[in-house]
């Protein structure tokens, strides 16, 4: 099915700059045709500020650091745009990738490939 | 990769060098035979930067560590050199160091759980003072934290001040910064930062101020490592580390204000990465040894052997430690290590084995330090200094990294300089490039990571499950703000602050009114408020 | 359908956030929804006003319209956004990456920003910038500006979408100023050299002087200069373009500017409209007919062409 004009909202919850993993999974959803909507370093009321003025159809945050500042983020943007899935990746320690699989958000840690990733996109939007 | 796929296989090094089946003489380059001569100790030094090799001085064993409060940080590496390290290193927080942000920054507070995840929180010179409580600062390598370029100047004044308030001479006082590009500008491209001309300026005053003050004390560490992990390969690692030496160097030459081979001597010490393709890491510290020499003669013709000698920390490949099995990764840590080692450089970290789960729990941490201590101790590495020089294929391998690093750092140059290729994101997209190709030639089976491609596990009897620091490193920073504003002399901590941003517009040396402002217990978002209002933001050229 | 877009319509109008960024998204699908929605748009015309800034990509737009934007909110004002990036041309997908750089305002009520992907539109802007344009302006708000896609040379489309437009350049661009002189003047009614404090800013200042000279005095862009990163020039730029939009509207030449940008949308609209009417044509026996009997001799091309038309205006009437 076609990806067209699906967008997926891109940002990372921590201040670490890393950019190397967020990147490439952006690149690969781009090339899978997605729109991709990056924000960078966001605070959680940015992430749905941008969600809703974005009219997103996933929302894909980079976490790292505290489990905490991850759950803060995803709580505020379902609270605001409740229809749109979460996935996120980065370096989740696997309690917290268990915490965070028990919110209902699919998790993808270091070592994931990108074909699982952009399928994990084209069946959270509804295309697969 | 199973074996009967190994026929149609071609065989490359990791940076995509050709392979043959096997090397002879007649494979090693003339120029580089020729070099066969030198002994180790000798000009060009790629045979390693002293005769005696290990025998003389065992590598340094130099672990980042750093989390939670700043006495969580202190007794973490009063651990580790209770283990054997032999030199520390003071890993401020990265939320606040970074971006020289106090704990109640808006953009810390949202995130305040992360707060003291990757270092201690170190807003003022208290801070500072604390994280140093009883540590050996004259007879071991310090490293005082600031590998962010914005972030060191108050790192360096904190750690010199809280040094001077202990009676020791500065000029004594041995021990290093980071302030490097590479991490600054290129693999952790952080919220805010300073323009990398901004950043220039920093690092030549810290080379200035070094070079007047603290003659043992390395300025800047230039770390390619944070350009290979972020993804060059190793000649582009090469290339671009000694064109952002060149930056250094020729800031220096315009402002006439010291030597140049003092200048030369302050770049001397930097920073790779070692991965996982053990001959050609080897051989990337071989030829950096001569890169140097060859540099320093050619471009500024200085010769002295004392400059020309580069000393090298190396530190192994974080992004090659892998979330599945993490156990497997004590084993990589050994290999690159291994690399690092029969390169010949003088200082090593390896990465924890949790590295992709988590900061470094303690048991991991002693895994780093007790590989080196194997290595040094159990293999009789160091009996015989640059092991593999004279092998047809090292020596052949040496030479061909050498020529293409210069290859790279000339498109560096082409591309404006090194600054250049950061400001407009070439650098980045040669990086890009190569993730890029990575997980391509994952995905084709190409490049084999076992637990990660090939032989998964789920189930794995050996789960880690990472470590997560302390809790309250936010809250105890918060109260320490709140108590120096408090405490400290206000109309001098006011007057110094001015007299800061008043050096920071009119472009004379930052060091000496930061060394005023830590000593006035000036906060590290107070100092980042006059950066921000002076230089403004850098405009990144990436979009994460 | 048509009930629940007008109830959207409505929220979005009182205020609703949500239902304006949904309610572009219905504009950027295009099609028979997309057309429900401009004819609610039709009687609301609202006093809107809407600034374009295009230029070379690395020249800073971004940075730039961040800067503007903290001065139209210092007024205080409010503002939109469209951002208009590249689709990929094979994959048809985007990164859209210009909030980065808005990240100071993203999170403010009186900012509301929509990155647009241009979904193969040449010209600069997205297929459906014009429309959400309008839909902003409907929904109250004051002030769009429009940030094109940059592909290395100036974009037309914005000057005939846009009441002023701003052309961003940098230091060392004497060449590319020689180059598009044309297409310069055309287009700009202010000219900002951004990242002043870079080489080669004189001689860009000088070439560019020298291009517009040949303009009488009045109609002749203001060249300013900025250092974007660091905020420095923003006031500056954002009371040229308050100067213009006044110059104009006392001359006449904004209702002017007005109905050319008009026509040109409805043009637009009609030359689609029609491309796809012929497609359509094409795709019958009536036209596959014609082929053979061009191909056989058995009728020349230019009377072929003119029954096609005939029979384009039939489908075309028939619809009605």
């Amino acid at each position: 099915m076609d990806t067209a004009g699906k967008r997926i909202l891109m940002a990372k919850t921590g201040l670490d700059g890393h950019w190397r993993g967020p990147t490439v999974v952006a690149k690969a959803l781009r090339d899978a045709g997605f729109e991709v909507i990056m924000i960078g370093m966001a605070r959680p009321e940015e992430m749905v500020q941008a969600s809703v003025d974005e009219d997103v159809d996933l929302v894909g945050l980079n976490i790292g650091g505290h489990i905490d500042v991850a759950v803060r983020a995803i709580n505020m943007v379902r609270e605001s745009r409740p229809e749109v899935p979460i996935f996120v990746g980065g370096v989740v320690p696997p309690h917290a990738k268990r915490k965070l699989e028990a919110l209902g958000v699919e998790v993808y840690p270091p070592g994931s490939q990108l074909p699982d990733i952009v399928a994990a996109a084209r069946r959270l939007t509804g295309l697969a | 990769m199973n074996a009967k796929n190994n026929k149609d296989r071609v065989w490359k090094s990791a940076s995509g060098l050709p392979l043959q089946k096997f090397y002879s003489e007649d494979d090693i380059p003339q120029e580089q035979r020729q070099r066969l001569a030198s002994d180790p100790g000798m000009a060009p030094f790629h045979r390693g930067a002293h005769p005696g090799g290990y025998r003389t001085k065992p590598w340094r064993i130099f672990q980042l560590s750093g989390f939670g409060k700043p006495e969580d940080e202190n007794e973490r590496i009063r651990f580790l050199l209770e283990q054997g390290e032999t030199g520390f290193i003071m890993e401020h927080d990265r939320n606040t160091g970074d971006h020289c942000y106090n704990v109640d920054h808006p953009d810390v507070v949202a995130r305040r759980e992360d707060v003291g995840l990757t270092g201690a929180v170190m807003q003022s010179v208290r801070d500072i003072d604390i994280c140093m409580k009883d540590l050996p600062l004259e007879t071991s390598f310090g490293h005082a934290g600031g590998a962010v370029v914005q972030h060191a100047p108050f790192a360096l004044a904190g750690y010199w001040t809280v040094a001077r308030h202990r009676g020791i001479d500065l000029a004594r006082l041995p021990g290093t910064g980071q302030s490097d590009f590479f991490l600054t500008y290129l693999g952790c491209v952080t919220k805010q930062q300073i323009p990398t001309a901004a950043g220039l300026r920093f690092n030549a005053d810290i080379m200035e101020f070094c070079d007047k003050h603290l003659p043992r004390w390395v300025p800047v560490s230039i770390a390619g490592y944070n350009g290979a992990d972020t993804g060059l390969n190793a000649y582009q690692e090469l290339g671009a580390l000694f064109a952002n030496s060149v930056e250094y160097l020729d800031e220096i030459k315009r402002r006439k204000t010291m030597p140049l081979e003092n200048a030369a001597r302050a770049c001397s010490g930097v920073n790779f990465r070692a991965s996982m393709d053990l001959f050609e890491e080897a051989s990337k510290m071989r030829a950096a040894r001569l890169m140097w020499q060859q540099l320093l003669e050619r471009r500024y013709g200085i010769t002295n052997p004392k400059v020309a000698n580069l000393r090298i920390h190396c530190v192994t490949a974080g992004s090659r430690m892998t979330y599945q099995q993490p156990l497997n990764n004590i084993v990589r840590g050994t290999v690159m290590a291994l690399a690092a080692a029969l390169g010949g450089v003088q200082s090593m970290g390896v990465s924890g084995y949790d590295e992709a789960l988590s900061i470094p729990s303690e048991h991991a941490h002693q895994m780093s330090v007790r590989i080196q201590q194997i290595l040094q101790e159990e293999t009789n590495i160091e009996a015989v200094t640059d092991p593999l020089g004279g092998s047809f294929y090292v020596e052949t391998l040496t030479a061909e990294l050498v020529e293409r690093a210069w290859e790279f750092f000339d498109e560096i140059q082409e591309q404006g300089g090194f600054l250049a290729t950061l400001d407009s994101g070439w650098l980045h997209e040669r990086a890009a490039e190569n993730q890029s190709e990575d997980f391509r030639q994952q995905e084709s089976g190409e490049q084999v990571i076992i637990g990660v491609t090939d032989h998964k596990d789920d189930i794995s009897p050996f789960e880690v499950d990472g470590f997560m620091g302390v809790d309250d490193a936010y809250d105890v920073a918060l109260e320490r703000l709140h108590e120096v504003r408090r405490t400290r002399y206000e109309a001098g901590a006011s007057r110094a602050l001015k007299e800061l941003e008043t050096v920071c517009r009119d472009g004379s040396n930052i060091m000496p009114a930061m060394m005023d402002a830590l000593e006035a217990e000036v906060t590290l978002g107070e100092i980042g408020d006059i950066y921000r209002s002076v230089f403004g933001d850098w405009a990144t050229p990436i979009q994460t | 359908m048509h009930e629940q877009l007008k109830q959207q319509l409505e929220h979005a109008q009182a205020g609703d956030r949500g239902a304006l960024a949904r309610l572009i998204s219905v504009l950027e699908s295009g099609g028979s929804d997309a057309a429900i929605l401009e004819r609610c748009l039709r009687a609301r015309h609202g006093g809107g006003y809407t600034v374009g800034i295009t230029g070379a990509p690395g020249a800073g737009k971004s940075t730039l319209v961040s800067a503007l934007l903290g001065e139209v909110l210092a007024e205080p004002g409010r503002v939109a956004l469209l951002a208009v990036d590249p689709s990929s041309p094979l994959s048809r997908g985007a990164l859209l990456g210009d909030r980065v750089r808005m990240q100071p305002h993203a999170g403010s009520p009186d900012v509301f920003i929509r990155s647009m992907a241009s979904r193969g539109h040449l010209g600069g802007l997205a297929m459906a910038t014009r429309s959400a344009r309008r839909l902003l302006e409907a929904c109250g708000w004051p002030l769009t500006l429009i940030e094109t896609v940059g592909v290395g040379q100036v974009e037309l489309d914005v000057a005939s979408a846009t009441d002023t437009v701003v052309v961003v350049l940098n230091p060392g661009w004497g060449d590319e100023v020689q180059a598009n002189k044309a297409g310069l003047m055309e287009v700009a009614d202010i000219f900002v050299i951004n990242k002043a404090d870079k080489a080669g800013l004189d001689a860009t200042r000088r070439d560019l002087e020298g291009a517009l000279a040949s303009l009488p005095p009045e109609r002749r862009p203001q060249v300013l200069e900025t250092i974007a990163t660091e905020g420095k020039g923003a006031a500056a730029l954002w009371q040229a373009i308050r100067d213009h939009r006044a110059a104009i509207t006392a001359s006449g030449e904004l209702e002017q500017r007005r109905l050319a940008q008009v026509r040109s949308e409805l043009k637009g609209m009609m030359d689609a409209l029609l491309a796809n009417q012929v497609q359509r044509l094409f795709e019958g026996q009536d036209a596959h007919a014609r082929v053979l009997a061009v191909s056989e001799g058995s009728l020349d091309i230019a009377t072929a062409s003119d029954q096609m038309l005939d029979l384009l205006y039939d489908q075309a009437a028939g619809r009605v």
